[in-house]
Order: structure tokens, then sequence, then C-alpha cells
């Protein structure tokens, strides 16, 4: 009975709090290697591109000719980097379900909206904070190329709050991501619905006439989440950076609301 | 303790488990028999608190298992071994699952070392063999020191000495005190494992007795009895009050033992060509238990049964 007796009775267990789900959801997310893979392609494309387009336009945006704006420019990189975002944000979720080990999860953490919320904070905290990280990078690295045309712009104001900003999107977009994934429940299926959302359909409304295009391209997860993340935004009819990003919170709120209503139903 | 009361579930119009009550006690290895289909799976499925059941309920040590605060410091379970991160370490898996439950890291490096993965720990579990995924998934079911052990066909996919670790493993933790529930879809392991049998076919109880009292009750044993005055023999152990079967032109005795028998028909003088007990083996009594509640009959196999 000795190795009976060394089991602590249930009550003399401290209610297991939300730090330990917190824990143990950290060293999933560090103990596979995609989530370094995907982080390294996140900080490699969202700095590395930003730097090649202000590498590239910095001429032609200090010339007479030029119809954008730097401040377009500087965080051109997060637009792709997103992607990174999606693929994190889903697979935190989809990989349990893929190989059955959700079931060992809720098993372990049977209040399922712990299990929701861990990993939420989990990944929207690293997004945030390498979104924000490679955007001060990409920043560096543009920059130098604009301030050599004399258009260089300084880290303050709107170019500041494009910085957090591209990590609150990130973050953002990883979390609505995620939720996704606790609705699809499948790999695949989860990213393309992402990516169609945010990169095909969210583009596709820019074809859209009149009030309701302007609409739609205002309120589609990746314009409006976006809308935060670049000082002068491409698209000239979102609404203001907070504001837009706002709709983007409701609307994370709207899926993850979904995603946590089904977790508690379902049968994992 | 594990005790199902009423426990009721039903997928879409298909009734999986089908209002059964039974108590898993502590101390003993119970095996939950039954063929593939049966609701075994399920029925375990919902004491983790991971399908909600339709009507009843099923408690562990008394509660429902979701209500408790640290729930693998009191019930470990093995329920399917693949259900393991392809991309993830051995250690890292039993990591994250200690940490999930405020579980000491130390139990880490001893449950390796109790299912023997320890040389192995580092490796991506992607790289398992069967076996060895198996060999971890019940190092997880071991990892908060459970008195209640749950284990799904854990002898699946394992080698003979894997599958005799397996039996040893599931008596030790049973004579330490501790409620040992494992299913399986062969008599023949249940048979070797199990002090306490509950069979389940098309979602009902089927029986739910000791292993010996199931043996007594459905292994039927006879002896066989061949003889050249074959009619004299049926006549003399019919007066003896024993039961007596003539198929062909062989005699099946029950009632007596073979010697006992044998005593018997030389002291009258008659003369035997053949006299050997016939037991009909314990998955034969299984099958035929479970042959209407069976999901899937192979086709075949049932012209070999005629």
């Amino acid at each position: 009975m000795s190795a009976l007796q060394a089991a602590a009775p249930p009550q003399q267990v401290a209610a297991a709090g939300f730090g330990r789900t917190l824990h143990s959801e950290w060293i999933k997310l560090w103990s596979v290697r995609s989530t370094w893979w995907t982080m390294i392609a996140l900080v490699i494309l969202g700095a590395g591109l930003t730097t090649l387009i202000c590498w590239g336009n910095a001429e032609w945006l200090a010339s007479a000719e030029a119809d954008e704006s730097p401040g377009s420019f500087i965080t051109w990189g997060m637009m792709i980097a997103q992607v990174c975002a999606v693929i994190v944000g889903v697979m935190t979720v989809t990989s349990e379900y893929g190989t059955g080990m959700i079931r060992t999860t809720l098993a372990a953490t049977p209040a399922r909206g712990r299990v929701l919320a861990a990993k939420a904070v989990v990944v929207t905290g690293l997004l945030f904070v390498i979104g924000t990280l490679t955007a001060l990078l990409g920043y560096v690295g543009g920059n130098w190329f604009l301030d050599r045309e004399g258009i260089g712009m300084s880290l303050d104001g709107d170019v500041a709050r494009s910085m957090y900003g591209s990590g609150l999107f990130l973050g953002g977009l990883g979390l609505f991501s995620l939720a996704v994934g606790f609705l699809v429940r499948h790999t695949a299926g989860a990213i393309s619905i992402v990516l169609a959302l945010v990169f095909v359909i969210g583009n596709m409304v820019l074809l859209v006439p009149g009030d309701l295009g302007i609409f739609l391209e205002r309120v589609m997860p990746g314009n409006a989440g976006g809308a935060l993340a670049s000082p002068v935004p491409f698209n000239p009819h979102l609404l203001g950076a907070w504001p837009s990003f706002g709709i983007f919170v409701a609307e994370i709120a709207a899926v993850l609301g979904a995603a946590w209503f089904l977790l508690r139903r379902r049968d994992a | 303790m594990i005790r199902a009361q009423g426990l009721t579930k039903t997928f879409g119009d298909r009734t999986a488990v089908k209002g059964v009550d039974f108590t898993v006690e502590p101390g003993r290895v119970t095996g939950f028999l039954g063929p593939n289909g049966a609701g075994k799976s399920t029925t375990m499925r919902m004491a983790l608190g991971l399908d909600a059941p339709t009507q009843g309920s099923v408690t562990v040590n008394g509660h429902r298992y979701a209500a408790s605060p640290a729930p693998l410091r009191e019930v470990g379970a093995l329920l399917e071994a693949h259900a393991i991160h392809p991309g993830r370490s051995a250690r890292d898996h039993l990591r994250w699952l200690a940490a999930s439950n405020g579980i000491p890291t130390t139990r880490v490096g001893e449950v390796l070392e109790q299912v023997g993965l320890d040389s192995v720990a580092g490796q991506r579990a992607g790289r398992f063999s069967l076996g060895m995924g198996q060999r971890l998934g019940i190092a997880s079911a071991l990892i908060g020191n459970p008195p209640v052990v749950i284990l799904d066909e854990p002898v699946n996919g394992l080698d003979p000495e894997g599958i005799r670790w397996v039996r040893e493993l599931a008596r030790d933790l049973a004579s330490e005190g501790r409620t040992v529930f494992i299913s399986s879809h062969l008599m023949s392991e249940m048979a070797l494992m199990a002090d306490h049998l509950i069979v389940i076919g098309a979602g009902a109880i089927l029986a739910d007795c000791s292993m010996q009292q199931f043996m007594a009750d459905h292994a039927a044993s006879y002896v066989r009895v061949k003889a050249p005055q074959s009619t004299e023999v049926e006549a003399l152990l019919v007066g003896r009050g024993l039961e007596v079967l003539r198929a062909g032109d062989e005699l099946r005795v029950q009632g007596l033992d073979a010697p006992a028998i044998g005593e018997l028909v030389g002291t009258q003088g008659l003369l035997l060509h053949e006299l050997t007990l016939v037991r009909s083996s314990l998955e034969d009594a299984f099958m035929a238990l479970t042959a209407d509640s069976v999901e899937y009959h192979a086709k075949a196999s049932q012209k070999v049964a005629r």
C-alpha cells in the first residue's frame, strides 16, 4: 500500500490553478519543432520582406511621382508573416485533434474553458512579443534605406503604434485561428478557412461595388485587424486604426465564444 | 472504485451503451471484455468525463471525474496509444502532463524507468514502435501515481514480452490496493490477467462475476468415452445418475472425472477405447456469449462455424 499512500488525497491537492494549465500549454508549445520553425519563418518573412521592399522602393517613394506613403511600406513584411501566426494558432489546437491527444489534455484538465483560455494566452502572448520585435527589426532594416533617400521616419506616433500594432494584430490573428481550430478540429480545414478569409475574400471584396463593398472591406478580419499594424494603410477606405481593431476584436470574441460553447458541449 | 449506474450513451439513433450498472472494486484486476464496438471505449470515455452520458452516471472514487481538482492523481488512463504528438519527445509529453496537474517533475523520470523507456526518453514519439507508444501511454497513466488505473486495450501491438510485462504490471498495481480496469477483446488475455470479469456486448452487460465463476459457468467440460460395447457403458453411466450425451460413436459424460469413470467401467468388466477430458475454451465461451451482439460478422467464419 506504500505506493498508494504516496499519492496525496484529492482534498489535499490545492485547487489546480490556471497557472498549471498555462505552464502545461507552454511546455507543449515549445516542445515541438514546428513552433520554432514557424517563429523563425515569421521573423525572417516579417523583417526581411519589409527591409527588401523598402530597399526596392525607397528611391521611387522619395521621388515626385510616388503616390504611396513610405508609412505603407515600413511594416509591409508583416502582411506575409501573418501566415505564420495563422499556422501557430491553428496547430496549437488541431495537432491535438489530429493525433487524439486532445483527449489526454481534456482528461488531465477537465475544465475545458481553462484549456481554451490557457492556449489563448500562450499563443496570443507569444505572437504579440514576436510580432512586435519582428516589426521593430523590419523598421530598423527598412528605415535604413528610407533614410538614405531622406524619407526616413522617426519611431514615434503612428510608426511606434504600428510596431506594437503588428504584435497586437498577429496575436489577434493567432487567437482567431485558434478559435477556428477548435471549431473545425482539422488542420488543413482550419488553415484554409482562415487564409481564405484573410487573403482571398479580404481582397476580393474590393471588387464589390458601392457602400456594401466599402463596408465589407472595412470589416473583413484581415483588413480590420491589419489597419493597426501599418502607419498608413494602403486601403484608404478603412476606418481609423483603433476603431478598425475594435471590429477585429469583436470578431475574435464571437468566434472564440462559439469555440468555447462547442468545446464544452461536444464529446471529446 | 468506479461505479456506473444506468449509464447510457446514444449516438444519433444508435445506442452504444444501454443503461449499464457495474462496480469496479479496488485491489483486483477487473477485465472489461467485449467484441469491437461493444461499448467498452465509450464507457471508459464517459468515466473520464470526455463523453457526456445521455443518461445515468459514472463516478470515480465517489464523485464525477471532472469534479477532481487534479484528476491525474486520482485516475490514470491509457485510451489510445497513438494519441501522442509525433514531434514531441516522450519526456516532454510526460512533462506537460505532470505540469497540468501539479505533479512533481521527478515523477517523469520515475515512470519512464518503470515502463523501460528511459533510454529513449529524448527521442521523438513519432519514431516509436507501436509497443513503445503503448508503454509511453501507460507511463502517462501512471504519472500521477493514481489509485485508479484505466487501460483501454493495453496489450494491442505489444510483443509477447511486452504482453507479459503489462500482465505483471496490472497484477502489481492491483496488489498495491489500486482499482485496475482493463479492456480487451481477447478472452485469452483476460483469463491470464483478470480476477474479475465484466463482459459487455452491444452495449449491455452480459456477465459480471469473478474469473473463476466465469470459467465454471461457461467453460463446459466433459469426458469423452469411446467403448466397443457403448450401449452397455451408456446404460451403466446413466444408471449412476450421470449426464450422458451420445454423439456418433462417442459418449459425452458430465458429472464424474475421467479416472473415476475409467474405474467404474473397468470394475464392470467393460472395455474402453478412449477416455479423454474435453474442455471447451474460454474463447469459445466468450464467443458464444457475445455471438448475438457482435457488430460485424465475417461471412467466412460463419461458414466454418456451421
